[in-house]
């Protein structure tokens, strides 16, 4: 089985997959929330999980990155002595369905948490994690994945990628977690036919060719951010458009700005683990578009103007010099942005203003 | 793995005030082992927490190296110093570290020295003074210029006078507001380059201070014909994790904690800062 590469599964036996995983750890997947909206979240069976979905309102991060998390905790001891201990999530985690973007955006994540100072808290989580992709047939409305090279199919960096064939699905195995999730359940997977590899190279190819026009051009704007070419007025006009409110950053898959919080209480953590902790030091997610993101102190602020923050932000994202630093660029075209930004400063939005003209993105 | 954000406990060994608001504590590693591994330079940071409030950035001002103590010196200006502020000899603190480049000083060798502080930005110089005077032979002439708000905001005032009363080091003193004692200086701290004889060509300054302080400081040592490699400064931003994680430090694509916090102005000059 080991040599084989790919399988296919019978749609009616998928449910009976998902037995078989949900005994293996924590799964998540895409389930139905409030109204339309679909998140990633734990379930509990097979029937949560819903298959036939676009995009879910926020990425997988929150799992491997979530956004208050205990780092450590202490315990006062008698007179002035303290015990400071970390706190691990060494949960293990079956990414069940998740859209190609997000597994970029994970794939993001351990670039910029990882390297020469790995995050210890986020690397422990993403080793007891199987990422398994669900490839998109059909584009959301504000998707533009084709243009940051991160969808609708991937080519690489899953552990086990679905494609929705005809009463059955293709699996594709791209690592040894990704094939023992298949091993699992060997008795459903059956070695892919020729037919089946073609049918997910058409529809690949099907699905690029439904995003027609509809792209954001990052090279352009890259360029101009890269060599600070930005027309400053252009800067203030998006600035006057954002309204600081940090949602862009918070639903980006790519985003992993925090801050460190401490709290003179009980944590949930050292209460589950029964000791009496005094406090416990938390990361919160944070956001360089608030105001205080970059306050010093002293009162001093580097970044007090709006259009300053935004103009890092894009920098963050697109300039070559991160580029180079994370070997991509920092967006994966999931459009969460243009979903939350009420000002329409999304991604597609302003890599095409600061293009300006010509080849706008259509969807604009 | 090693947990980048998990600091060692130290133990407070001393406090001495400085000014008003500004205090120096002496901290020691309560594993003693820790010590060993603790290789730091001049320019170097450390975070220091107060487990309850929070964790902060401040520069190694250790005075020499050997003490197997680490000193920072600490003005009271938000929460984590707020704290700090309230503990006693004895007291138990957080320190992660040495974060940060630091100063390469080395290529100071054979030339005139030159530091420039103002406030509290005399204290990340301190462990360079000390480590240029243990190694005078090495160098040209040794200048202090130091500068403060008032004369009661001057810190480290015992060395200060030790160093105006010794001949291998130049060092003088500006206020910005005098009071009745005061008989030095008064102006900024670029005021004091006319009383001092500045060979371009041979000098390397270290300035460290407030960015105004910074910016005007710079411009007067172009000014003056030193080179743009020649001008080093360390740059302080809300440094959170200080290990290039948190992103709150960048400038450009300069992580300020990791890439510096010590730059060049030839360095600073190509950071892209917004705006």
């Amino acid at each position: 089985m080991s040599e084989t590469r790919a399988y296919v599964i019978g749609r009616p036996d998928v449910p009976r997959w998902v037995e078989r995983i949900l005994e293996r750890g924590q799964v998540i997947a895409p389930k139905a929330a409030w109204g339309s909206d679909v998140i990633y979240d734990v379930v509990q069976s097979p029937a949560e999980v819903a298959w036939d979905y676009s995009t879910t309102f926020s990425p997988l991060k929150r799992f491997l990155f979530p956004q208050t998390d205990t780092l450590l905790q202490w315990e006062r001891q008698g007179g002035s002595g303290l015990q400071v201990s970390p706190t691990y999530d060494e949960t293990e985690r079956v990414f069940l369905a998740v859209r190609p973007c997000d597994v970029s955006g994970v794939l993001y994540l351990d670039r910029a948490l990882g390297g020469d100072r790995p995050d210890i808290y986020y690397l422990k989580r993403r080793a007891r994690s199987t990422l398994v992709a669900l490839a998109c047939t059909e584009p959301g409305d504000h998707c533009f994945c084709v243009c940051a090279h991160s969808g609708p199919f991937l080519e690489s960096g899953y552990d086990l990628q679905l494609t929705p064939l005809p009463g059955r699905y293709l699996a594709e195995v791209g690592t040894a977690k990704g094939a023992a999730l298949v091993e699992a359940a060997a008795e459903l997977f059956s070695p892919a036919p020729e037919q089946a590899v073609e049918a997910r190279r058409d529809l690949a190819r099907e699905a690029e060719a439904r995003f027609g026009d509809e792209r954001a051009y990052f090279a352009a704007a890259l360029r101009k951010l890269t060599f600070d070419r930005v027309p400053d007025d252009l800067w203030d006009e998006m600035a006057d458009r954002c309204l600081s409110c940090g949602g862009c950053t918070f639903v980006c898959p790519t985003c992993s700005c925090f801050s460190t919080a401490d709290a003179e209480e009980q944590c949930s953590e050292a209460s589950q683990t029964g000791s009496r902790a005094s406090g416990c030091r938390q990361r919160i997610w944070d956001s360089c578009s608030f105001e205080a993101y970059s306050l010093e102190a002293s009162g001093h602020n580097p970044r007090a103007a709006r259009k300053h923050r935004l103009k890092a932000r894009f920098f963050h994202k697109l300039s070559h010099q991160f580029v180079r630093r994370w070997e991509t660029h920092g967006c994966v075209g999931c459009g969460r942005c243009v979903t939350v930004c009420m000002g329409g400063d999304d991604m597609p939005a302003v890599t095409a203003k600061i293009r300006r003209g010509k080849e706008q993105c259509s969807k604009l | 793995m090693e947990n980048i954000y998990l600091p060692d406990l130290a133990k407070i060994v001393t406090i001495r005030d400085e000014t008003a608001d500004t205090k120096t504590f002496e901290l020691r590693f309560l594993d003693a082992e820790r010590w060993g591994a603790f290789q730091h330079r001049p320019g170097q940071f450390v975070e220091v927490s107060v487990f309850g409030v929070g964790e902060a950035p401040f520069c190694l001002a250790s005075r020499r190296e050997g003490a197997e103590t680490v000193e920072i010196t600490v003005r009271r200006t938000g929460s984590v110093t707020d704290a700090l502020h309230e503990l006693s000899a004895g007291d138990q603190v957080g320190l992660r570290g040495p974060l940060g480049n630091g100063f390469s000083w080395e290529q100071a060798r054979g030339r005139d020295v030159l530091f420039v502080g103002g406030g509290i930005g005399l204290p990340p110089l301190r462990p360079l003074i000390y480590e240029v005077l243990a190694h005078k032979d090495e160098f040209r002439r040794i200048t202090v210029l130091y500068g403060a708000r008032t004369p009661s905001d001057l810190v480290y005032q015992e060395e200060l006078a030790g160093w105006q009363g010794r001949d291998d080091i130049t060092c003088l003193l500006t206020v910005d507001a005098p009071d009745e004692q005061w008989r030095g200086n008064v102006g900024v701290v670029g005021t004091l380059f006319a009383k001092t004889e500045i060979v371009p060509e041979a000098t390397i300054a270290f300035v460290c201070g407030p960015p105004v302080m910074i910016r005007f400081v710079t411009r007067d040592l172009l000014e003056l014909g030193l080179a743009e490699d020649a001008i080093i400064t360390t740059l302080e931003r809300h440094m959170r994790c200080g290990v290039g994680k948190c992103n709150h430090c960048l400038i450009g694509d300069k992580y300020v904690c990791t890439d510096g916090p010590v730059f060049t102005y030839r360095q600073m000059k190509t950071m892209l800062e917004p705006g």
